[in-house]
């Protein structure tokens, strides 16, 4: 199997992410390892259900949400994934150029994603919504901020795996790289459909 | 394939710097059993000191925060650092061999989870040295916990030392699943999996959903402890009963993790030294899995006094008692694999059979216990204390004695002796009822537990003392097996492949201790029990399922110990709030992951006229 | 190894494959697009009853998030049964979890 190791861009077969034994190890591992996340990020999503009423001398959710920019945000992740998705289609196809151009465009939604979250983080801590402020704001910067952490992670991952597929061209040995640092992307979009339900819709009706 | 297109040189490290970079699944293996028994021996000596404190009414041994402290790193100890590391020195010893496969699916990450969970592990024992030790219970409770009632650092130790730690465990989990389900021999269908593998599956998978939780609540605390926030301080709205939920969200679970490999590995030995099939193996399969799912759905049984109210006690306390079916068909299934059987009586197949009735007694009392209004009697009594070390030492223990008695020749070519082996159960056997035994009487006589002290003329006295004997004769008892391995160490590596003769799993086809590359060609599985089938059907080999060829392995690496020194450099810089401390420690953790990622390993190949020297492992 | 049967299978998907095309990806975007713009408007609306909107707000999610799996994380193609299996685990983790958090909150 690890005859296929230095394959060259000509002899890529259909799925080059899953050429070599390594590469669907690597896969599988990495889906049990978001099965891991989907516990994590639900205990955080727990503790958060079990305190968002306890605001303490805080802002409630309802004063402190401001539904424009959450749609925002929520719009750029989402097509964010539908960019990621489409790299993963180009690479299917052998097309690198095509690929490494959705990737980057993955990578710059990515990073408007944090800009706005950073933002909004200023905003509210303007508002006397500390981190320190009330259960209630320890369990919603823990939670919201996980995620954050988690694109912050993703941005750099894609843009390492950017440079590697640059420097040592479309292989058995980058494919899967790219292809598992796109399930993860849509992880983290996946997440952020919990999120937005949960923390921000749900604290804007009470 | 062809070995001539892979000119990679990979440079062989020797002596201590192999055993620092190796990624080789069997001397993980022994590393894991090294740090294991290590902290076992650290965990077994605080408990003595426990015991001995414990002696006579108002005893003064030790002062009643250190007891706190020895009661708190006693527990975390032994669970996390002992049974724990001892199980993956089990599970990475055999695991592979089991399954026909040349190492584990990840060794890069099998060798950055031994060297997280042991600097993890170094980081919380380091506490005796700044003087400032955990002090809360292995549970750590909030507000006992919390900063305002915890203001040293004790319980910074204990947070960022499961956390490293628990790293290491959750990737460990992660390479145990994809391993069996990605890289067993050909004809190695799921359901003719040994026992053994089966109960590891289950295993790993409990810790990849279950660790995650117990990562969140550190996290919690640690936030609340490092950086104010508020998850468990009730005066911002917090709330302690979260922690325990949390906390038991993951510790029920834990259970399971430590004592399905015990059920794997009893398993095994009862089969092997019966000279029997493994009665009602597919029922085995189906009770295992039903104990996981279930095992999720029970930990508020931990917290019936908290009042959770009626309805949530009920369904926890029926949800509870539940599993002693899945766990009955267990122990029936065991009885009816030695009935009629040759059996033979081995240190691993006493241990084996010592473990079932001792089992069905910590079992019996876990039933007990599930009734939620009794319980309400037995709660922070020292029958919760007896219970628990029934199903812990009385179950993991004597399933991991009984395990490394069994497997100890394939791992290190050597048999351990059997008379020594003896001695060991023996005393272990006999210490370790008459250590708890009689705590199931002290417990409903009220005496409570983590509590340094007690008043004489309660009738506590003699059964206390009668305790502290059993626990010095437990000492003794791992003393002899410590003597075991030492004077084993001196003879010669001279095991047989099929080291106790009647070997039913693929193990005992290869070598003791097997080659680095374990098969020289990957065997054809053809049944359940397949070394036992070929043996019964006059083959002294297994068919192979591949000609003989050039051999990939995965090159040595130094990275994941420097990944986890980062780790544990940050923690210290974490807890005294020396951010540009934690910061580098993070800068060189992320660092190795960047080289990792962009450094492709090729790994080298082992030829056939290399294979033939026979290279050792 | 059963990764050799696995191997055999890779070989012929290059001789058979269909290329696929980005139309079933827009239609997943266009129907996550669809579910999110219901939740954000229910809210936005501001008069329906408060569970009744909970029930909206959970439905929405839950089925986008079927639809993002299944469309763009492949989970609805072959080989993919252990990842099945291991989401699966996680979210039952999680649904008892999460049942515990709000029937200690609201009762």
């Amino acid at each position: 199997m690890s005859a296929h190791d230095h394959a060259v861009d000509g002899q890529l077969p259909h799925e080059p992410e899953k050429a070599t034994l390594q590469a669907r190890n690597n896969i599988l591992g990495f889906w049990l390892f978001l099965g891991a996340e989907t516990v994590l990020f639900g205990t955080l999503f727990a503790a958060f259900l079990a305190l968002r009423h306890n605001i303490g001398d805080g802002p409630s959710a309802n004063e402190l949400f401001k539904l424009p920019m959450v749609f925002a945000a929520t719009m750029i992740l989402l097509t964010s994934s539908l960019t990621s998705v489409f790299a993963v289609q180009a690479l299917h196809l052998h097309k690198k150029k095509a690929m490494v151009g959705w990737l980057i465009v993955t990578i710059l939604l990515g990073l408007s994603f944090l800009g706005l979250e950073i933002y909004e983080f200023f905003e509210y801590v303007h508002e006397g919504h500390k981190f320190t402020t009330s259960a209630f704001s320890s369990s919603f910067y823990t939670l919201v901020g996980f995620h954050g952490a988690h694109v912050a992670f993703g941005v750099v991952w894609i843009s390492l795996v950017i440079g590697q597929v640059l420097k040592k061209g479309l292989t058995v040995v980058t494919a899967p790289k790219v292809y598992i640092s796109a399930i993860y992307w849509h992880f983290i979009d996946v997440v952020w459909v919990f999120i937005f339900t949960v923390v921000y819709l749900m604290g804007k009706v009470g | 394939m062809s070995a001539h297109a892979h000119g990679h040189t990979v440079k062989r490290y020797r002596g201590l710097m192999d055993w620092l970079t190796t990624v080789d699944h069997k001397k993980i293996g022994i590393l894991y059993m090294i740090a294991g028994l290590f902290f076992f021996l650290i965990g077994g000596l605080e408990a003595i000191i426990i015991r001995v404190q414990l002696m006579k009414p108002m005893n003064d041994v030790v002062a009643g925060d250190t007891f706190n402290e020895l009661i708190t790193m006693h527990g975390t100890t032994m669970i996390f650092l002992a049974a724990m590391p001892l199980l993956f020195a089990l599970m990475n010893a055999v695991i592979p061999l089991q399954i026909g496969a040349r190492d584990v699916a990840f060794p890069f990450l099998n060798s950055l989870g031994f060297w997280t969970f042991f600097f993890g592990g170094l980081l919380l024992n380091l506490s005796w040295f700044a003087g400032t030790v955990p002090d809360a219970g292995w549970t750590s409770y909030v507000p006992l916990a919390g900063p305002t009632f915890n203001s040293g650092h004790g319980v910074d130790y204990y947070v960022i030392g499961l956390q490293i730690a628990g790293i290491g465990t959750l990737l460990g989990g992660i390479n145990f699943m994809a391993t069996i389900i990605n890289m067993r021999a050909p004809g190695l269908t799921f359901m003719r999996l040994p026992m053994f593998t089966w109960t590891i599956f289950i295993t790993s998978a409990l810790i990849v959903f279950a660790f995650p939780a117990l990562t969140v609540g550190l996290v919690a605390i640690m936030f609340d402890r490092l950086f104010h926030a508020n998850f468990f301080e009730v005066a911002n709205g917090g709330s302690g009963v979260l922690w325990e939920h949390i906390f038991w969200v993951f510790g029920h679970p834990e259970v399971y993790i430590l004592i399905l490999p015990a059920f794997g590995i009893i398993s095994e030995v009862v089969s092997t030294f019966s000279r029997k099939r493994l009665f009602g193996y597919s029922s085995m399969v189906f009770a295992t899995v039903l104990i996981a799912f279930l095992g999720f759905m029970v930990w508020a049984h931990h917290m019936f006094t908290t009042g959770l109210g009626p309805v949530a006690n009920g369904l926890f306390s029926i949800a509870t008692m539940l599993i002693a079916v899945p766990t009955g068909v267990k122990i029936f299934n065991w009885l009816f694999t030695l009935w009629g059987g040759s059996i033979r009586f081995t240190t691993a197949n006493l241990f084996g059979i010592g473990f079932i009735p001792t089992f069905v007694m910590g079992g019996v009392t876990g039933v007990m216990l599930a009734s939620a209004p009794a319980d309400y009697q037995y709660h922070d009594t020292y029958f919760v204390v007896a219970h628990f070390h029934y199903v812990i030492v009385g179950g993991l223990i004597f399933g991991i004695f009984a395990g490394l008695h069994y497997w100890w020749p394939k791992m290190f070519g050597r048999m351990l002796n059997e008379t020594i082996g003896k001695i060991t159960f023996w005393t272990f056997f006999i210490g370790f009822h008459m250590t708890f035994f009689v705590q199931h009487f002290l417990g409903l006589l009220g005496m409570p537990r983590r509590v340094y002290t007690y008043l004489e003329g309660q009738g506590f006295d003699n059964m206390n003392f009668i305790s502290t004997i059993g626990a010095f004769l437990m000492g003794v008892g791992t003393i002899a097996f410590l003597l075991n391995i030492f004077i084993t160490w001196a003879k010669p590596r001279n095991a047989a492949a099929d080291a106790w003769e009647d070997g039913r799993s693929l193990e005992w086809t290869i070598p003791s201790p097997p080659p680095e590359y374990n098969f020289q060609q990957v065997p054809l599985v053809r049944g359940y029990d397949a070394w036992w089938k070929e043996k019964m059907e006059g083959n002294t080999a297994m068919t192979p399922a591949e000609p003989i060829g050039s051999i990939h392995m995965p090159s040595p690496s130094i990275l994941p110990l420097i990944m986890s020194l980062g780790l544990f450099i940050a923690g210290f810089g974490f807890m005294y709030d020396r951010l540009i401390v934690a910061g580098a420690g993070l800068v060189i953790t992320l660092g190795c992951m960047v080289i990792r990622s962009l450094v492709d390993d090729h790994g080298y190949h082992i030829e056939p006229e290399d294979q033939e020297k026979g290279v050792k492992a | 190894m059963s990764s050799n049967h696995d191997h055999a299978a890779t070989g012929n998907v290059t001789k058979r494959h269909k290329v696929e095309g980005p139309k079933k990806h827009i239609v997943g975007f266009v129907l996550s697009l669809a579910l999110t713009i219901i939740a954000f408007a229910a809210v936005a609306a501001g008069e329906i009853n408060t569970t009744f909107t909970y029930i909206i707000l959970v439905g929405m999610a839950v089925v986008q998030v079927f639809i993002q799996m299944a469309f763009w994380m492949h989970m609805k193609d072959r080989g993919h049964l252990f990842p099945i299996i291991g989401i699966i685990s996680g979210a039952f983790v999680v649904f008892t979890m999460v049942i515990m958090a709000v029937y200690w909150v609201w009762w």
